[in-house]
C-alpha cells in the first residue's frame, strides 16, 4: 500500500476508502473503545430505571414496568429531605469556603521564598499527604481525634475538658475540612505554582524599583497571573458543591453525626447498595447530577460575564 | 539570591521573608508530624502506649508489632491481592489507552473526530453509582476479583495524556518506518512506545498509587475477605474494634502477656501499606508535570 502513495493526494479520499486504508487502525482502537463504551455508556442507558420499577430476574436490560416519576416523588416526600440537602450543600459549600483559597495563598507564599533548594523541600513535604489512601486519613484523623488522642492531650495540657470529636456532630464539618486541607493543600497548589512560574521576573524587578513593597507585589504582579487558572479552578469546584467525597463521609462518619454528615452520597449508598432500592436511589443519582451540572453551567455563565474566563 | 536583591533587601522584605519562612516550616511540621506519629506509635511498647501522652517520639522499642503484621495471613493475602489489582490494572491501562490513543494522532484517520466526541462526553456524563452497580452486577463481576482490574480501564483523561504526547513524536519517524514497510502495530511498538516512556510511567505510577489506595471498589462489589485488598483489610482493622475480640483467644492471652497493644498492630500496618508508596514518591514527583496537565485538561 505504501508504494501506491508515492505522490501526496491533495484531495481527501472518501471516508469508506480511508476507512480501508486504516482499517488496522481501527482494530487497533476498538479494545478501548468498547471498554468505555461497556463501562461508561451502559451505566448512563442504566438510569433509565429511575423510571422503571426494576425487576432483579429481569435485570438491567430486560422487561421492566415504567412508573414515570414514583420515585422521584417518593423522594421528595422524604421526611429526611431537608436535612439531607442541608447536609450536603453545606458541607461542599464549607468546603469551597475553605478548602480552595488554601492551596492559592500557600503558592503565593511559597513564590514568595528565594532559597530554591528550601522551596523544594517545601514542595516535596506538602505533596505526601495526597498520596496516602482515605482510610489512612480517616485512620489518623479518629486516632488523633479520640478522647485519649493527641488533640485531647493538648487540650488537657492547657486544662480543657476532653471532647468527644468522634461522635459530637457539631465538630463534623470542621474535622472533614480541615483532613481535606491536609491532604490536599500541596497537590492543590501546583496548578498555581506552574502558573506563577510564568510570570516574567523582570515584572517583579520592575515593581521593585518602582517602590513596591512585598504585598503590593504579590497583589499587583502575583495575584492577576494566577487569576484565569483560579477562576477555571472555581467553576470546576462549584460542580461539585453538592458532590462532596461521600467515600470518605462513610469512613468518617457514624450514627451519632448523621445529623450534620449523612450526605446525599452516603444515603445513596446506604438505600441503594445495601438496601437495594436501585431505582429510588437512581433517581436521586440523576437528580444530583443535573443539579450539579446546572450548577457548573451557571459558574460557567457568569464567569465568562463577570471576568471573560470560561470552560467554553 | 543575587547580589542586586542582597543589596537592597528593606527591613520590611526581610520580616516578610522570616515570617514567610516561618509559616512554611509550620505547614511542613503539621504535614509531617501524623506521619512520624504513626511511624513511632509502630515500634513504641504497649505498656508505653496505654500511659497516653506518646507524640513524636518512640517510648521503648519493640518490633513484635511488625512481627504480628507479617505473620498474620489476612493482611499478607490482601496484600499480595493489591499487588496483583494494581500492577494487572495498571497493565491493561497502559496497553489499551496507547492503542486507543495512537489512531487519533494520525490527522488522516476516519474516525478520529467521532471516537474524540465519544471519550470527551464521558468526562461530562455519567451513569452514576447505582447504574454503574447494576451493571457490575449484569457482568457477573460482584464478587468477583476482576471487577478490581477491568473496569474503567480507558479514561479520558489518561487518553488525552497519551494522545497530546503522541503528538509531540516528530511525525517523520512514523513515516520513516511506513516506508521501510511496518505496519501500524509494529510502529506503535517499535517506535512510538519507546519514545514515550516518560508519560507510560508517569500514568502508570498514578494508576498503582490510585489502585493502592481503592478501597470504595472493594466495599461494594467484594464480599469474601479472601478477594479484600489491603486497605480494606485496614479499614477493619483500624476502625472495626471487635476485630481483635474476634482473634483467637490464644492471640487475646498474648496481648495481655506481651509487650504490645493493637495500636502497635493498627499503626504497623499502616507503616507497611503506606511503605510502597513512600518508595514510589520520589519517583512520582518527578512526573508531576503531567499531573498539572491532567489538571490542565480538565480545566
Amino acid at each position: 500500500m505504501a508504494r501506491q502513495n508515492k505522490k501526496p493526494v491533495p484531495k481527501q479520499r472518501s471516508f469508506w476508502k480511508r476507512c480501508v486504508k486504516y482499517r488496522s487502525l481501527i482494530l487497533m482502537s476498538l479494545p478501548g473503545l468498547i471498554a468505555v463504551f461497556i463501562f461508561s455508556y451502559i451505566p448512563m442507558y442504566g438510569i433509565l430505571i429511575a423510571f422503571q420499577d426494576y425487576n432483579p430476574v429481569e435485570g438491567m436490560f430486560g422487561h421492566n414496568n415504567w412508573v414515570g416519576f414514583k420515585y422521584f416523588k417518593q423522594f421528595l416526600q422524604n421526611p429526611y429531605l431537608f436535612r439531607l440537602i442541608r447536609n450536603t450543600l453545606l458541607l461542599g459549600i464549607y468546603t469551597l469556603l475553605w478548602s480552595f483559597p488554601a492551596p492559592i495563598i500557600f503558592a503565593l507564599l511559597m513564590d514568595q521564598l528565594t532559597n530554591a533548594k528550601f522551596k523544594k523541600t517545601v514542595q516535596s513535604i506538602s505533596y505526601l499527604p495526597y498520596f496516602i489512601s482515605t482510610v489512612v486519613i480517616v485512620g489518623l484523623v479518629k486516632d488523633f481525634c479520640s478522647v485519649d488522642g493527641v488533640i485531647n492531650g493538648i487540650r488537657e495540657f492547657f486544662g480543657l475538658n476532653a471532647v468527644s470529636f468522634m461522635t459530637d456532630p457539631k465538630y463534623f464539618r470542621t474535622i472533614f475540612i480541615a483532613s481535606n486541607i491536609w491532604q490536599g493543600l500541596g497537590w492543590g497548589a501546583i496548578v498555581y505554582l506552574a502558573a506563577l512560574s510564568g510570570v516574567d521576573p523582570q515584572l517583579h524587578e520592575a515593581a521593585t524599583l518602582d517602590g513596591a513593597n512585598r504585598w503590593q507585589r504579590i497583589r499587583y504582579v502575583s495575584w492577576p497571573a494566577i487569576v484565569p487558572t483560579t477562576t477555571i479552578m472555581l467553576i470546576l469546584e462549584s460542580g461539585k458543591i453538592i458532590s462532596s467525597d461521600f467515600t470518605k463521609v462513610l469512613l468518617l462518619y457514624n450514627e451519632s453525626t448523621y445529623e450534620t454528615a449523612d450526605i446525599i452520597g452516603t444515603y445513596v449508598y446506604r438505600e441503594g447498595i445495601l438496601g437495594g432500592k436501585f431505582e429510588y436511589t437512581t433517581a436521586i443519582g440523576l437528580l444530583t447530577s443535573l443539579f450539579s451540572f446546572i450548577l457548573l453551567i451557571t459558574a460557567n455563565f457568569l464567569s465568562k460575564k463577570i471576568s471573560d474566563n470560561s470552560l467554553w | 539570591m543575587n547580589k542586586k536583591t542582597k543589596i537592597k533587601l528593606s527591613l520590611s522584605d526581610r520580616i516578610f521573608n522570616a515570617v514567610n519562612i516561618f509559616i512554611m516550616l509550620v505547614i511542613m511540621a503539621v504535614m509531617l508530624a501524623p506521619i512520624i506519629h504513626v511511624v513511632c506509635v509502630s515500634f513504641s511498647l504497649g505498656s508505653e502506649i496505654q500511659k497516653g501522652g506518646l507524640f513524636l517520639w518512640p517510648h521503648g522499642f519493640t518490633l513484635e508489632g511488625y512481627k504480628k503484621v507479617l505473620q498474620d495471613h489476612m493482611i499478607v493475602r490482601s496484600y499480595i491481592n493489591t499487588v496483583i489489582y494494581a500492577f494487572s490494572h495498571t497493565a491493561l491501562v497502559i496497553i489499551l489507552t496507547a492503542l486507543t490513543a495512537y489512531p487519533l494522532t494520525i490527522k488522516d484517520f476516519p474516525l478520529r473526530k467521532g471516537i474524540t466526541i465519544f471519550i470527551t462526553i464521558t468526562m461530562f456524563f455519567s451513569g452514576g453509582a447505582i447504574p454503574t452497580y447494576l451493571l457490575m452486577k449484569e457482568l457477573h463481576l460482584i464478587n468477583n476479583p476482576l471487577v478490581m482490574v477491568v473496569p474503567f480501564v480507558v479514561t479520558a483523561y489518561n487518553l488525552i495524556l497519551f494522545r497530546t504526547f503522541f503528538e509531540g513524536i516528530d511525525p517523520c519517524m512514523r513515516e520513516s518506518a511506513r516506508i521501510d514497510g511496518a505496519g501500524e502495530f509494529r510502529i506503535l511498538i517499535q517506535i512510538i512506545m519507546p519514545l514515550s516512556k516518560a508519560i507510560i510511567a508517569a500514568v502508570s505510577l498514578f494508576t498503582i498509587v490510585g489502585k493502592w489506595n481503592d478501597w470504595y471498589s472493594a466495599l461494594i462489589y467484594l464480599n469474601s475477605e479472601a478477594y479484600y485488598p489491603v486497605q480494606m483489610i485496614l479499614r477493619k482493622i483500624l476502625f472495626n474494634s471487635t476485630v481483635f475480640a474476634q482473634m483467637d483467644p490464644s492471640v487475646m492471652q498474648m496481648f495481655r502477656n506481651s509487650t504490645i497493644t493493637p495500636a502497635n498492630i493498627q499503626m504497623a500496618t499502616i507503616v507497611v501499606i503506606m511503605l510502597p508508596i513512600m518508595c514510589i514518591y520520589p519517583f512520582i514527583q518527578k512526573y508531576f508535570a503531567a499531573g498539572v496537565m491532567v489538571g490542565g485538561v480538565k480545566g
